[in-house]
């Protein structure tokens, strides 16, 4: 049995290291404590229960002695003991949330922890623990003796109740209904750790209104922290602009580290929609000195539409100075790259036109996606036009879809030709509707004889090309959706060739 | 589950069982399904413990010596079997492994039975897995209650170094924080095993040490309401150390003005008030701010406002005040009525307190909150001296659960002014004893220490 006992206690010992070095969520210290909760459990299933004397240097099992420590800063023995533990008693049927908040507990290492006073908040049900009184012997306290003289009290007695207007003998109904039971729940669940650290937040700052005392400062610095690490992003906010409008400190300048930003990965996928948002408005108090870390992080970021708040709130804060991150612009980092043109292109600053044109060549077309989608925001069509002609078919699509979206009718032309452009054919279906897309966008009044031209006439490039055309151009001509374009329809519906009618009746549903 | 939460269990299948069998025929599934899982939950306990005991001592119920507190969540259960105790005169029920369904259906019926005719009832059926002993006139304090001057003990040493904290505040030397916690700690674990005791020594006031006597009276009383209304250890041990420290703005104000003698001008009203806000400056200089810290630092700011949103320091609607500052509001204006000071050496007897907390509740007090604190304290709490019918005068040393106007009195003077060491009665049970009023016990040359410690 003995054997098994030691092998519980080093893989306490151990799980309490990791965790010290680590926290409780990381998966190496989920690693050590999950074996440490199996012995632990099976032996308490066979022998019902384990207990452990604490001595000053050491832990004993059935007067063995364990565990032996005597380096103090280190001994799990000696930081019980010097709180007063004397005995533990782990009992079966032990949880795996209470092993957890006992690991919790005893990983605490700083001397201000008080261990006894710990492990008893834990209320647990299984892990019962003796802990030594401090005997006081200079406790001869006196009963006080209570004299009142020369006051009539019963005068006096009448006196108060006239004064309180009190009527000692209405009843008091003391009774509880269900609905005041409720009620009474529902204000303690309210007095959450969250909620107390916001009233006193708040309490701290309207004394910030007149009292700068170092103390008031010093305890909404401490209290930044606990919000940060606590994702409570609200009331960091909160902190930061008080800081800074009251005592005219910087109280974020602390926190514009790499490192630190680099973390806000941890939780930026996953925190909630309302503390994102919390988070995103207390990171637009960052100064540019952290615009670059935050380009760093943004990688991290998952989801799309996360991403797209955070480059914005970046960009607010880069609106006043963007050469930090311009650096950025020759990285071999693509997602770099393409953050920093995100982020660049929700600027007010015409330059970043010029400075992204180097990148129109650049040889990853991801990049040269985030260029188009830069030049959009400039309205920079002619330099989107160029990209049609591109290598590759997503930056080609996504110049298309560009175009389309801006008025830019100077490409009309070079669509035409395009389409009747023999490489038209072998290009996929996406690419070759964004094409008519952009055509109907930018066309000009003689659309629509064209688009009637590719559905009813042209023969030009074989049986295969001649049915794509005529779809594209009836829809387009759905998308046009004038009375002009809607009679033609309707009349290729009426036509004897399978293909236009086909093409006519599918547009017409559109 | 922890032995607490099994007592819990127990004492509610107990109660659901004797409701059962008062209702339904004894075939009925409602009563074998509910004595068949109470049956159950016995038989597993009793693989663990060698027998499962139930003992009545004053107001408090024990289960294999965890004392069940009365909280909101089965509050019924536990004040019927503790009633039904008290009214059959049953010390301790406990029972043996072995115990069957059947055995427990009886027990159930016998104990329909009035204080005469059980006994006899209870013999009769010669149960084998159940025993009974019963309370005398006067009752035995459990072997595991036997060091009553526990509680004293420990209420003392709160006060040492709630004295000691303040003090060295006052001089600008550094606390021990360490002390203050296991203060409250020790007090938490008192609590729970005597209340009454505890809440006792709260009535015993002190003239010359005021300032201590109160913090930690408040921060006594704080914790008993919040028990009452199922505080975890954790929130218990959070508002006991604010209830403390409530005050703590004082050491702040110059001394000669909090000992002033006569009464405060407006203008020196308007330090005072101050001591809030100085409050909160010392909890960040004592506490830090853990989470005990932000709720004493709560406490101390918001322990003036009112229910209805008055009181100081001025504060607008949008900020609500916390639970822990509405108990402690209670708890310190109630101390405060009930203890004599320089300005006001003659205070309320606590029954007007009582009235007052109940008449301001809604406007000062959070109503809720005030039901709570008088449910727990009675009509009549603890201390409070009596005019009784037959001519006698009584000291309140008890409450019994659910009769706030009929708590337990020790007769202690006759109305002759002459000191006696009277019996102890409990008005819920013995209804031939009335009370004409509440006085000051100096009307009766009686100092309630010398009976309630």
């Amino acid at each position: 049995m003995e054997i098994i006992v030691q092998d519980i206690i080093r893989q306490l010992i151990k799980s309490i290291k990791v965790i010290q070095l680590y926290g409780i969520n990381h998966p190496s210290a989920r690693q050590s404590y999950q074996p440490f909760f199996e012995t632990l459990t099976g032996f308490l299933k066979n022998s019902g229960q384990i207990e452990l004397a604490i001595e000053q240097y050491s832990i004993s099992h059935d007067n063995q002695v364990i565990y032996q420590e005597r380096e103090k800063d280190i001994s799990i023995a000696f930081r019980l003991f010097r709180d007063g533990v004397r005995n533990i008693k782990i009992t079966d049927g032990l949880e795996f949330d209470e092993m957890i908040l006992f690991l919790e507990v005893m990983s605490q290492a700083t001397r201000e922890q008080d261990i006894a006073l710990n492990l008893w908040e834990c209320n647990f049900s299984h892990i019962d623990f003796y802990v030594i009184e401090e005997e006081d012997e200079d406790l001869n306290y006196e009963l006080p003796v209570q004299e009142i003289k020369n006051i009539d009290l019963n005068a006096k007695l009448a006196n108060i109740i006239v004064k309180e207007k009190l009527d000692m003998n209405e009843p008091i109904d003391l009774t509880l209904s269900e609905a005041e039971l409720e009620s009474l729940k529902t204000q303690m669940a309210h007095e959450s750790r969250e909620a107390s650290l916001s009233v006193a937040i708040s309490t701290l700052i309207n004394f910030l209104q007149h009292d700068k005392s170092p103390e008031i400062i010093d305890s909404l610095t401490e209290m930044l922290a606990q919000c940060i690490d606590q994702h409570e992003f609200y009331n960091a906010r909160l902190i930061v602009v008080s800081l800074n409008e009251y005592a005219k400190i910087n109280a974020i300048d602390k926190y514009e580290k790499e490192n630190i930003i680099l973390d806000f990965k941890n939780f930026i996928n996953t925190i909630s929609d309302e503390n994102l948002n919390q988070f995103l408005a207390f990171i637009s108090l960052f100064s540019k000195k952290s615009l670059s870390y935050f380009i760093r992080l943004m990688p991290s970021v998952q989801r799309t539409e996360r991403l797209e708040k955070l480059q914005d709130n970046v960009a607010y804060i880069a609106q006043s100075d963007y050469q930090p991150i311009l650096i950025f612009l020759q990285s071999n980092n693509t997602d770099l790259i393409i953050n920093t043109i995100a982020v660049l292109s929700r600027l007010d600053a015409e330059e970043i036109v010029g400075l992204l044109d180097p990148l129109c060549d650049y040889p990853r077309p991801e990049v040269r996606c985030s260029v188009i989608q830069a030049f959009e925001v400039f309205k920079q069509a002619a330099r989107i036009a160029h990209f049609i002609g591109d290598e590759e078919a997503m930056v080609r699509i996504k110049a298309f879809q560009t175009l389309t979206v801006l008025n830019y009718p100077a490409i009309y032309n070079r669509l035409i030709a395009r389409i009747k452009s023999r490489v038209f054919i072998d290009l996929e279906l996406t690419e070759q509707k964004e094409t008519f897309n952009c055509l109907v966008a930018n066309g000009g009044q003689g659309l629509i004889k064209i688009l009637k031209k590719m559905l009813f006439r042209w023969v030009l490039f074989g049986r295969k090309r001649y049915r794509i055309t005529r779809k594209l151009a009836a829809s387009a001509l759905a998308d046009i959706n004038t009375d002009e374009s809607r009679a033609i329809l309707e009349q290729g519906m009426k036509k004897r060739n399978p293909t236009v009618k086909q093409a006519c009746e599918s547009a017409l549903k559109q | 589950m922890s032995i607490y939460s099994t007592g819990k269990n127990i004492i509610s299948l107990f109660y659901a069982l004797e409701k059962a069998v008062q209702v339904y025929d004894l075939r009925n599934d409602v009563v074998t399904g509910t004595a068949k899982k109470f049956g159950h939950i016995l038989r597993t306990l009793l693989n663990i413990y060698p027998q499962v005991e139930l003992v009545r001592y004053r107001e408090y119920v024990f289960f294999n010596k965890q004392r069940l507190r009365f909280e909101i969540d089965g509050y019924a259960s536990l004040q019927f079997i503790h009633d039904k105790m008290k009214q059959l005169r049953i010390r301790s029920l406990i029972i043996l492994p072995g115990i069957n369904e059947e055995e427990l259906i009886l027990l159930c019926l016998a104990l329909k039975k009035n204080r005469d005719e059980f006994p006899s009832e209870f013999n009769a059926k010669r149960f084998a897995y159940v025993r009974i002993e019963y309370t005398d006139a006067e009752e035995e304090t459990p072997d595991f209650l036997a060091d009553g001057q526990r509680v004293k003990r420990i209420y003392f040493k709160a006060l040492k170094v709630t004295k000691n904290l303040m003090n060295n505040l006052w001089k600008n030397q550094s606390v021990d924080v360490k002390s203050s916690k296991r203060v409250v700690h020790s007090l938490v674990n008192a609590l729970s095993q005597d209340e009454f005791g505890l809440l006792a020594l709260t009535a015993i006031k002190n003239f010359d040490e005021y300032t201590y006597n109160h913090s930690l009276n408040v921060g006594i009383l704080a914790l008993a309401l919040a028990q009452r209304i199922g505080f975890s250890k954790k929130s218990l041990a959070k508002i006991g150390t604010a209830g403390i420290l409530h005050d703590i703005g004082k050491v702040s104000i110059p001394r000669d003005l909090i000992y002033k003698p006569t009464r405060l001008s407006e203008q020196e009203w308007d330090i005072l008030k101050h001591h809030s806000e100085y409050g909160v400056k010392q909890i960040i200089k004592t506490r830090g701010l853990d989470e005990t810290g932000i709720t004493s630092l709560i406490v101390a700011y918001q322990h003036h406002w009112n229910y209805d949103f008055s009181g100081y320091p001025f504060h607008g609607k949008e900020t609500l005040q916390s639970t822990f500052a509405k108990i402690v509001r209670i708890c310190d204006s109630y101390d405060a009525m009930t203890t004599a000071r320089i300005y006001q050496p003659v205070p309320y007897i606590p029954s007007i307190a009582i009235r007052v907390i109940w008449k301001l509740s809604g406007q000062c007090f959070d109503p809720l909150l005030a039901k709570v604190f008088i449910q727990l304290l009675g009509l009549y709490p603890i201390g409070s001296c009596l005019e009784m019918s037959d001519s006698f005068v009584g000291l309140v040393i008890g409450q019994n659960e659910g009769y706030p106007t009929q708590p337990t009195v020790k007769i202690v003077a006759t109305m002759q002014k002459d000191s006696i060491d009277g019996p102890i009665i409990d008005l819920s049970v013995d209804k031939g004893h009335k009370i004409i009023r509440a006085v000051y016990p100096q009307q009766y040359n009686i100092n309630p220490a010398d009976h309630l410690t």
